[in-house]
């Protein structure tokens, strides 16, 4: 496929993007408006987690945690007053730091050890959002009773429906897709490459291993927090229960279905794991949501074992995929 | 390969855009709940009830011409699939109103969406307070709330229990922490004592380290605000470790399931129960025998009365403003509605003023009724 | 109250340190963390509760043995589960990156999950009672028969198992291979067969330690097995992953440990302790107690 074929085929796909919700919306299908929109904020999540595991390689089992780092400090900082143009920043900066002071001890773990300690990251957090009332209200979530979420202004336009939002929501997608594309086409890529398929030789060639992994590790972190800021000003209530670990492993699915690496994989994964069901489940009811989860468990193992890089493939990883069948476990 | 596969999901999501419904003689009533999970026992009993009352309407022709339709949701007790289900719920045009939810930590978030599209709300079994405290004029209740429940069952320990020392247990929801919260204010306000004030997590099932600890206190009862499913689990672990007292609950606990979770352990054990028994109210011998023989074999649980008048009550409303949806919110404030429970009429807020309280013990394996204000 | 809770703690143990054992030996042999292990762990628990449930209509005769039975039962049925889990889903991963069978495991470990859950509801289900539960007092600290029948069994089984690594042909092919594939295959072991018996032996372990956590709690949920399966896992972490006697070790401390975190400092962060002792043990000493050093090959 040309270069310029490609071109044309995105910028169609952003064309349909922008009108067919608008469309939706006027005649009246608000709900689908909403599943679109929240397809957005998922990837928005799926972009930033793609970052730590589809270009450096490591396997993140905690992401959530940022995500909601994200929704609790602008929920937080909302109820307090603070606009939400201010927010965002001050979350992007909160959810970096946060990624920090996390990849600081744990990145230069091994890959099943590194997974395994960043869902206990995850769990913490989550258990603390559960736990600490005084900050977080529990289980109960924000805004308590009698507080509200600030409304997000635009000059003198007020966000109040989702279709308002959604248009937010795909303006942030489309600088997340920005940034991952300059990322990847970049010498930062390139060496996220390298110590993803060999670490230690990139070490060798010059490449500082640690610094590189903590820069990717904590953009990943500040797109989390991003759309946990995003959505808690969407949809104007969050309690600990949204973000499981099984929300996380909902986002590395998408990832491994999709294909990691690919912005387009990652946009497709998101697509076929959240916008769909969303959207059966209005014609087919509460049911189905039961069986999705069903769905997704087997959907990962027959990826994994039989097409490894996803729906559409990274090429590079597809390569790595294939070539490493040479190892064996020792 | 890429090209088709978005090609195919676009033309899916335009596909079942369609399904925006049409305008049909058609008038849906959604009913909220957790027909799954820890809770469904209630649930399920909700179900039950709106199912008879829509079945009662239509064969009433209470619409006329038109059908009335069960639109049923599962919120599983969950606040996240509260808040989406209702946003499911505003969509659908043909939805005049929404019977639900149960916990109160759904219906505080769902209540903020109907809000925005002014769709009316009845709920026949949350009881925190602060629900109808939020100034939305689409609210409505037809059960009790947990600042005379908690209170009441406060006065309840110390004068006819005659104990004065408490310790209170919570699972941190709106519900069970409120509830526990009005009776640990109602216990210290008289003079009694609240040895601590603990909160659980909805879904943990070992309580023994905490329950170690409370018996070092050296309560007489131990108050739980929460669920049968936790409070089942509490009764039994608490009589293993010797401590010997009774447990009270609210009206989250009022289910036989609490007692076939905690086995012979619960004997004794109390709940509160907002309302009196239907057994009790001759205007509800009619429903009660018409429940028993639609539903052979199934218990009925506490909300299934409530659920039934809330949907009556709706579908009144509606027939008598002629099915004008702009009236709707108005006439359900203004109404005076005689059903099973008695006469319901709404306060300023949206909350019934028919306040009674009721409290079983557990007898033989079942919840017995006991005495009632 | 400090005996009590660490009677709490040693029952709480024994139940972690028979669960900690499946992960333990996978990790042994496959250098891979086997994270459906949980799921095992609740299918044995829900093994063990139709078995209880269908004994007295059954056989109503033979109650002393309804116990045997059901751990009998729950062993075989999530044994031959565990082995059939590695057949399909993580031989052809064999030879994929490390990251591959763990990924396939969330896999698993979900479709089980939901599989229970649709079939038997997403609701609580009371475990039926089946002991005579006699309660002993001695000054205040509370023991009954079911506490002391779980330590008895898990000890029991860890000291068979131990006897069978060390003493058995089999449980020294085992050792073999853990130690060096290739070189057990040159020595005419089949690795296939044992890998396949390993995971038996560890989810047949896991599925008794779910009876018993059924008959502890009272009650079984489909998502049971997740929090217990994390702590199991630290506790195998805690003794050294790969080492049997660290497994066994690792859940007792961890059992102890939880229960004394949740009585003195606060029983709502007590699932806090678990993960922090396993970041801590993953960050700083990897090895664990009992373990060795695995020099990384380059």
């Amino acid at each position: 496929m040309t270069r310029s074929f490609r071109l044309w085929i995105y910028g169609a796909l952003l064309l349909l993007a922008i009108v067919i919700p608008l469309v939706l919306h006027l005649s009246g299908n608000f709900y689908v408006v909403h599943v679109i929109a929240l397809v957005g904020v998922y990837c928005i999540l799926a972009l930033g987690l793609n970052v730590t595991i589809g270009y450096t390689g490591l396997l993140d089992l905690g992401f959530m945690a940022f995500y909601a780092i994200g929704a609790y400090t602008g929920a937080l900082l909302s109820i307090a007053g603070l606009s939400f143009w201010l927010i965002l920043p001050v979350t992007i900066v909160v959810g970096g730091l946060a990624r920090y002071l996390v990849g600081a001890p744990v990145l230069r773990l091994r890959g099943d050890y590194l997974a395994i300690v960043t869902l206990a990251f995850g769990e913490i957090t989550r258990l603390v959002l559960n736990n600490y009332d005084e900050l977080s209200n529990g289980p109960k979530g924000l805004p308590r009773v009698g507080e509200k979420i600030g409304a997000v202004n635009l000059f003198s336009f007020q966000f109040t429906e989702d279709i308002h939002f959604y248009y937010l929501i795909l303006a942030f997608v489309l600088l997340g897709v920005f940034v991952s594309y300059r990322m990847e086409h970049s010498r930062l890529g390139r060496a996220l490459v390298a110590i993803r398929e060999d670490e230690l030789a990139a070490e060798l060639t010059g490449i500082n291993v640690a610094r590189v992994k903590m820069i990717a590790f904590v953009t990943s972190g500040a797109f989390g927090a991003l759309a946990g800021a995003i959505y808690v000003h969407w949809i104007g209530f969050i309690t600990p229960e949204a973000f499981t670990f099984w929300e996380s492993v909902l986002l590395v699915s998408m990832l491994v279905v999709g294909g990691m690496g690919n912005i387009s994989g990652v946009l497709l994964g998101v697509l076929i794991l959240v916008g769909i069901p969303e959207v059966l489940r209005a014609s087919l009811g509460s049911k189905f949501v039961d069986y999705r989860m069903l769905l997704f468990g087997a959907a990962m193992i027959l990826v994994i074992i039989f097409r490894p890089q996803g729906i559409i493939p990274s090429r590079r990883r597809s390569r790595e995929l294939k070539e490493t069948g040479q190892e064996t476990v020792q | 390969m890429k090209l088709a596969g978005i090609i195919v999901s676009v033309g899916l999501l335009l596909a079942l855009a369609g399904c925006g419904g049409t305008g049909e003689q058609v008038v849906k009533v959604a009913l909220v709940c957790p027909l799954t999970g820890d809770i469904a026992a209630h649930g399920q009993g909700m179900k039950r009830g709106f199912e008879m009352a829509i079945e009662d309407a239509n064969a009433a022709h209470k619409l006329g011409a038109a059908k009335i339709e069960a639109a049923i949701f599962d919120d599983r007790g969950d606040p996240k699939e509260a808040v989406t289900i209702a946003n499911q719920i505003i969509s659908d045009r043909a939805i005049i109103g929404v019977i639900g939810h149960l916990n109160s930590g759904c219906s505080i978030p769902a209540s903020r969406i109907y809000e925005k599209r002014n769709v009316p709300m009845i709920t026949p079994a949350s009881t925190n307070p602060k629900l109808t405290m939020q100034g939305y004029k689409n609210v409505f209740r037809v059960c009790g709330t947990d600042d005379v429940q908690g209170s009441w069952a406060g006065n309840y320990v110390l004068d006819t229990l005659k104990y004065n020392q408490v310790v209170v247990v919570h699972d941190k929801t709106p519900y069970g922490q409120g509830l526990a919260e009005e009776f640990q204010k109602q216990i210290v306000a008289r003079g009694g004592i609240v040895t601590s004030f603990n909160g659980i997590d909805q879904g943990e099932k070992d309580f023994k380290a905490l329950l170690t600890r409370i018996k070092t206190e050296n309560p007489q009862v131990l108050f739980f605000g929460g669920l049968y499913a936790e409070a089942g689990l509490i009764t039994k672990q608490m009589k293993e470790l010797g401590l010997a007292v009774p447990l009270m609950g609210g009206d989250g606990m009022f289910s036989n399931e609490f007692a076939r979770i905690a086995g012979p352990a619960s004997e004794g054990d109390f709940a509160t129960m907002v309302g009196l028994p239907p057994s009790k109210l001759p205007q509800a011998a009619d429903f009660l025998a018409r429940y028993a023989a639609k539903y052979p074999g199934q218990d009925m649980q506490p909300y299934d009365p409530y659920t039934y008048d809330a949907a009556t009550l709706l579908l009144d409303a509606y027939a008598k403003v002629n099915q004008n949806r702009d009236s709707l919110i108005a006439a359900i404030a203004g109404t005076t509605y005689d059903g099973i429970l008695g006469r319901t009429t709404f306060d300023e807020r949206g909350d019934t003023r028919n306040k009674q309280i009721s409290i079983y013990h557990i007898k033989d394996g079942r919840f017995a009724y006991y005495e009632h204000k | 109250m400090f005996i009590q809770q660490l009677i709490n703690g040693l029952t709480l143990g024994s139940i972690y340190a028979l669960f900690a054992l499946g992960y333990t030996m996978v990790y042994g042999i496959l250098l891979m963390i086997n994270f459906a292990h949980s799921e095992i762990f609740m299918v044995g628990a829900y093994v063990g509760f139709w078995v209880l449930s269908a004994l007295p209509f059954l056989f109503p005769q033979i109650t002393p043995l309804y116990l045997l039975i059901v751990f009998v039962l729950a062993m075989v049925v999530t044994g031959a589960l565990a082995a059939f889990m590695e057949r399909t889903a993580y031989r052809p991963l064999r030879h994929a990156p490390r990251l591959a069978p763990l990924i396939s495991a969330i896999g698993v470990s979900i479709f089980l999950q939901n599989i229970i859950m649709l079939t038997v509801g997403a609701e609580s289900q009371p475990y039926p009672q089946t002991m005579q539960l006699e309660q002993m007092e001695f000054g205040g600290i509370r023991l009954n028969t079911l506490q002391i029948f779980i330590f008895v069994l898990a000890v029991s089984l860890m000291v068979i198992l131990q006897l069978f690594i060390t003493r058995t042909k089999l449980g020294k092919a085992m050792r073999a291979v853990a130690q060096n594939h290739i070189v057990s295959q040159l020595m005419g072991i089949n690795t296939n067969t044992i890998i396949a018996v390993t995971f038996f032996i560890g989810g047949g372990l896991g599925g008794v330690a779910g009876v018993l956590n059924g008959l502890y709690y009272g009650s079984i949920k489909y998502n049971m097995g997740f929090l217990p399966g994390i702590k199991a896992f630290t506790a195998a972490v805690l003794g050294g992953i790969g080492n049997i006697k660290g497994a066994m070790i690792g859940g007792f401390i961890l059992g102890v440990l939880e229960a004394l975190a949740a009585g003195y400092i606060s029983s709502e962060y007590k699932d806090v302790i678990a993960f922090v002792v396993l970041i801590f043990v993953l960050l700083f000493k990897p090895t664990g107690l009992f373990g060795e050093e695995v020099a990384e090959k380059i």
